[in-house]
């Protein structure tokens, strides 16, 4: 892979060469990320550092931010005028710094990204709607089903596929003090996801109409509610109030058998056992299993800057991101969440090269398999309208969940209004 | 420069105020006019649209459960707080080996940031290595873990709960500054006059540490409406809506829905709440000293 | 002073109770920032550690700016107090030593500021402070934290300055002391266990502040501790070892600081914190 790369760096060396620069004529650019942890933050800083050493004309400095801040900080900032030049979305992410005015279409820069790299059309589709596309694709990230095989054959039950095998371990698991499925209930994010996985596992994947109209209140809908809310019974008691990371520490503490979860793998590792062998990972049961999906998130990086030449000097940091040889390295800053987006990226010696990715080698590859039948809410088939942003903002689908498991609402009832909250959200 | 003897106090108040109309009254100001438009995300500009917003929030259920959530939360704080500080006061106020040791650390859990406050709890609640149900258990209390957070009631009590930890021992020791003024030679008498210890109480610690009661509830009320970021990082107002109080109501309605020109009106009508209840109470805190 | 037996019980019971209720939280969460990780999360949890390890620390060192956190959280707090003290101690002598037209109602204008419900001014500080140019600046925190501590701290004050004799300060007058010179000389000497008590509330309430740093702070090189705390709680994973090491050491700064001056903060209170 390094040889192939060479000729761009002897091409950029060359250009640095050619270009008469002080240390005034610098660009510089600020990236905000939400990629708080010391080690992933670290990582980072790793790379800009030789980005920044390759590129003397261009200095990039990282603002980790925080997820649960961003949105009230970023649209207030860059209003501010002291916002950053890239900033990492999520799909619903986008619409809010779209709808503010902070935007520009990228589809140039992702088609010349695109025939180079290979983007996996579903990470670019989110962020493509308006006749634009607003952001460049970077990881992706997938709900999988996770657990521990000597626990599954301990119990007698073999990896579920369907809903209703998927209920009867769960129910085999959920004794002595365990639990056989941890699954949130929370009003935020990870609920949201998965809910969705259960959703779009159950023929529910679409909550829009072509027409842009909602189509959330349908059977399949609440056929999902209901099942989703029937497993919270083999889930821990405090399941409402959890986030990713009890969720992960219910694993790791090997009090749940099985969750939901983009990757534990990091965590299993430094955590509990760190057995590979013993770390199960499968596709999340579908109804009659026929075709497992799940919710994926491409995350990506928007660009913000308004001045032309921090622009140049922004996609120049992104194009030496996603050469593989960088890009590996960039997705390992959590070994085994952060999938590739890219065709050359999934091949990448820097992304396999990893200790922990090799390690866990057959738990990543099935994660990657999985998640190309990732899916978002409000951005599938094609059918993507932004105003999906503010639902997901109030956390709808997991409002929805909460109605039916905690205010003991019929789910056909609670789906009912929560389509009417969508509609009076987006009007 | 000599200034004229009438505009000295002025001088002397005068930076105090302006700092606080600087920082506190303009921005407000600014509020009051944000929730006349219709402004969507910050940043974006909107139109005039009069009193819109608020005919909207008036009309609208949350606001409403909302603000019983914020008057429950008020009350049941006040109680739990006064309650466990009054305990605390009166025992701090004994005589025993270590009683000025005891007075200074009981005010650790307010001195820590509470952003820490809430991660503490949230472990300790937790049924993953959190110490609170297993001791629950251990005491018969309960037979399996429960979910601290996982009901709208045992969210909200169990909030409430966490923020009086960490306030109670800050109205200790103001409880004690009320405590410690009783004059010993009352209880003297009382006790010459054969009055047990519960008749002291009632007869003289009681009535006399009524006003410092007063103003401490007054206080207290003021600094619980007002707390936003351990109900935020603890529950985000949920679950089901069951902890979401005013400042959380704003701060949803302005960074979650985007709707920043309702959240301004929802503010300023909790400012109006506030500074009614404000403005009675401070009848009692301002009276001149000399006229007491 | 002779107790009897079951007020000695019922005293230590209460003693016992109120230990535990602070400082068991305490002893856990340090206790669990040298357990192995896997102990942190077990089902059973442990009082006492049955491992050992300084790997959460070690993380925390070296991959997060806590030292930098810690600085800049304690320059904010100090500066804070300081100029806390500056605005409330001359308010607090003309309020509570003087007689001036106006003077009760912009006393009682300065602790409805008391009651301000202090998200409401989120929004447009921020708008303020960005015209300024304070956006990404430790002064708009001090700025913030003054405006917070300043109305509570007047009126903590207020005690200490009326319970001084008239006669001394008339006595400093006709000695031809200008009040500049009363305030600094006999004054500020008198009211000193009030000056402590409003420090330390001054530093503690910038201490803890979380809501606005963490929007009014863009870089990580100014934030303050409760925003670098928050800022490794992680989204998508916990890593409950890093986060105990992280509360220890946010706990530990306040916990010497206050080794030093509790005693006169809990003195300044209590000799004249309400009347």
């Amino acid at each position: 892979m390094t040889r192939i790369r060479k000729p761009h760096l002897l091409a950029g060396a060359a250009l640095t060469a050619l270009m008469p620069l002080s240390a005034a004529a610098q660009t510089e650019l600020t990236l905000w990320h939400m990629e708080q942890p010391p080690h992933r933050v670290e990582r980072v800083q790793t790379l800009l550092d030789e980005f920044n050493e390759s590129h003397p004309d261009i200095v990039v400095k990282q603002e980790p931010q925080n997820w649960g801040e961003v949105y009230a900080k970023a649209p207030a900032a860059l209003a501010a005028g002291v916002g950053p030049d890239m900033l990492f979305a999520i799909p619903d992410f986008t619409p809010i710094l779209k709808s503010v005015g902070a935007l520009t279409s990228v589809q140039d820069f992702v088609e010349e990204l695109d025939g180079e790299h290979d983007f996996i059309d579903s990470a670019v589709e989110a962020y493509s709607y308006d006749d634009g596309i607003w952001a460049v694709p970077l990881y992706n990230m997938s709900m999988n089903l996770w657990y521990r095989p000597s626990v599954l054959d301990a119990a007698g039950v073999a990896v579920p596929t369907t809903w209703e095998e998927w209920a009867a371990a769960a129910e085999t698991l959920t004794a002595d003090g365990a639990y056989g499925m941890g699954l949130p209930a929370n009003k935020q994010l990870y609920t949201d996801q998965t809910v969705y996985s259960v959703m779009a596992n159950g023929g529910a994947s679409e909550i829009y109409n072509e027409d842009g109209t909602l189509r959330f209140d349908n059977p399949e809908t609440v056929e999902a509610y209901t099942f989703y809310n029937d497993m919270l019974q083999f889930s821990p008691p405090d399941a409402p109030s959890w986030t990713w990371g009890e969720a992960e520490a219910c694993f790791a503490s090997a009090s749940c058998g099985m969750i939901l979860q983009f990757s534990v793998i990091s965590t299993y590792d430094t955590q509990a056992e760190g057995d590979a062998a013993d770390l199960g990972v499968a596709a999340i049961p579908s109804k009659d299993s026929e075709g497992h999906n799940t919710i994926a998130y491409a995350n990506a990086v928007m660009l913000l800057s308004q001045d032309e030449e921090k622009m140049e000097a922004s996609k120049t940091f992104v194009r030496w991101l996603l050469q593989p040889e960088n890009y590996g390295r960039f997705l390992n800053m959590e070994p085994g969440l952060f999938m590739p987006v890219t065709a050359d990226g999934a091949k990448a010696d820097s992304f396999w090269s990893d200790p922990m990715v090799e390690k866990y080698k057959p738990q990543i590859e099935t994660v990657i398999e999985n998640s190309q039948n990732g899916m978002l809410f409000g951005f599938t088939s094609g059918r993507v309208f932004p105003a999906i942003a503010a639902i997901s903002a109030q956390n709808v689908l997991a409002e929805t969940l909460q109605a039916i498991a905690i205010n003991g609402k019929d789910p056909a009832e609670a789906v009912a209004a929560g389509q009417a909250r969508m509609m009076d959200l987006t009007d | 420069m000599k200034l004229p003897r009438t505009l000295l106090p002025y001088a002397f108040i005068g930076p105090a105020i302006l700092f606080l109309a600087a920082l506190l009254v303009w921005p407000l100001v600014q509020a009051v006019v944000l929730s006349l438009q219709d402004v969507r995300s910050v940043g974006t500009t909107g139109k005039w649209v009069g009193l819109d917003n608020y005919r909207e929030v008036l009309t609208d259920g949350t606001f409403w459960s909302s603000t019983w959530l914020s008057l429950v939360w008020v009350v049941t704080n006040a109680v739990l707080q006064t309650v466990l500080a009054l305990l605390a006061a009166l025992a701090l106020n004994q005589n025993f080996p270590g009683v000025r040791i005891a007075r200074t650390w009981i005010v650790l859990t307010w001195i820590i940031p509470t952003v820490v406050v809430v991660m503490i709890w949230r472990w300790l609640f937790s049924t993953s290595g959190g110490i609170v149900n297993p001791l629950l258990i251990q005491a018969g209390i309960i037979d399996r873990p429960v979910g601290f957070f996982a009901r709208p009631n045992t969210a909200f009590a169990t909030l409430v709960f966490i923020n009086s930890w960490r306030w109670f021992p800050f109205i200790t020791l103001m409880m004690l500054a009320g405590l410690t003024r009783i004059p010993g030679d009352l209880y003297e008498a009382a006790r010459i006059d054969g009055a047990g210890p519960w008749k002291r109480f009632s007869r003289i610690t009681w009535p006399l540490l009524a006003p410092t009661l007063g103003v401490l509830l007054v206080i207290g009320t003021l600094l619980s409406f007002n707390v936003f970021d351990i109900i935020w990082l603890m529950t985000s107002g949920g679950p089901a809506g069951g902890t979401r109080t005013l400042p959380v109501l704003i701060y949803e309605t302005a960074f979650k829905s985007y709707r920043m020109s309702e959240a301004a009106a929802v503010a300023v009508l909790a400012t109006l709440f506030l500074m009614g209840f404000a403005v009675v109470a401070t009848r009692w805190l301002a009276r001149p000293p000399e006229a007491r | 002073m002779k107790r009897p037996i079951r007020w000695t019980v019922a005293l230590t019971a209460a003693l016992a109770l109120f230990a535990g209720l602070v400082l068991l939280p305490f002893w856990l969460v340090l206790t669990g920032s040298v357990k192995a990780p896997a102990e942190i999360i077990a089902r059973q949890p442990t009082m006492v550690p049955h491992s050992f390890t300084l790997d959460h620390y070690a993380k925390l060192l070296a991959a997060s700016d806590y030292p930098v956190y810690m600085m800049n959280s304690l320059i904010v707090a100090s500066v804070s107090t300081l100029i806390t003290l500056l605005l409330a101690i001359p308010a607090g002598y003309a309020f509570f030593r003087m007689s001036f037209p106006g003077r009760e109602t912009l006393y009682r204008a300065i602790l409805l500021a008391y009651a301000f419900p202090s998200i409401v001014i989120l929004i447009p500080l921020f708008g303020i402070f960005a015209k300024i140019g304070l956006i990404d600046s430790r002064i708009a925190l001090v700025l913030v934290n003054v405006a917070f501590a300043l109305p509570f701290a007047v009126w903590l004050l207020r005690s200490f300055f009326a319970g001084i004799p008239a006669e001394i300060e008339e006595a400093a007058r006709l000695d031809g002391g200008s009040p500049f010179i009363v305030l600094r000389r006999i004054m500020i000497p008198l009211v000193a266990p009030g000056i402590a008590a409003v420090a330390v509330f001054a530093f503690v309430t910038a201490w803890t502040e979380y809501v606005f740093a963490s929007v009014m702070i863009l870089s990580d090189a100014k934030r303050t501790v409760p925003v670098g705390f928050s800022g490794i709680i992680g989204q998508y994973q916990i890593d409950w070892g890093l986060l105990l090491a992280g509360a220890s050491l946010s706990i530990l700064p306040v916990v010497v600081l206050f080794a030093f001056v509790g005693r006169w903060f809990v003195a300044g209170l209590t000799e004249g914190a309400v009347k």
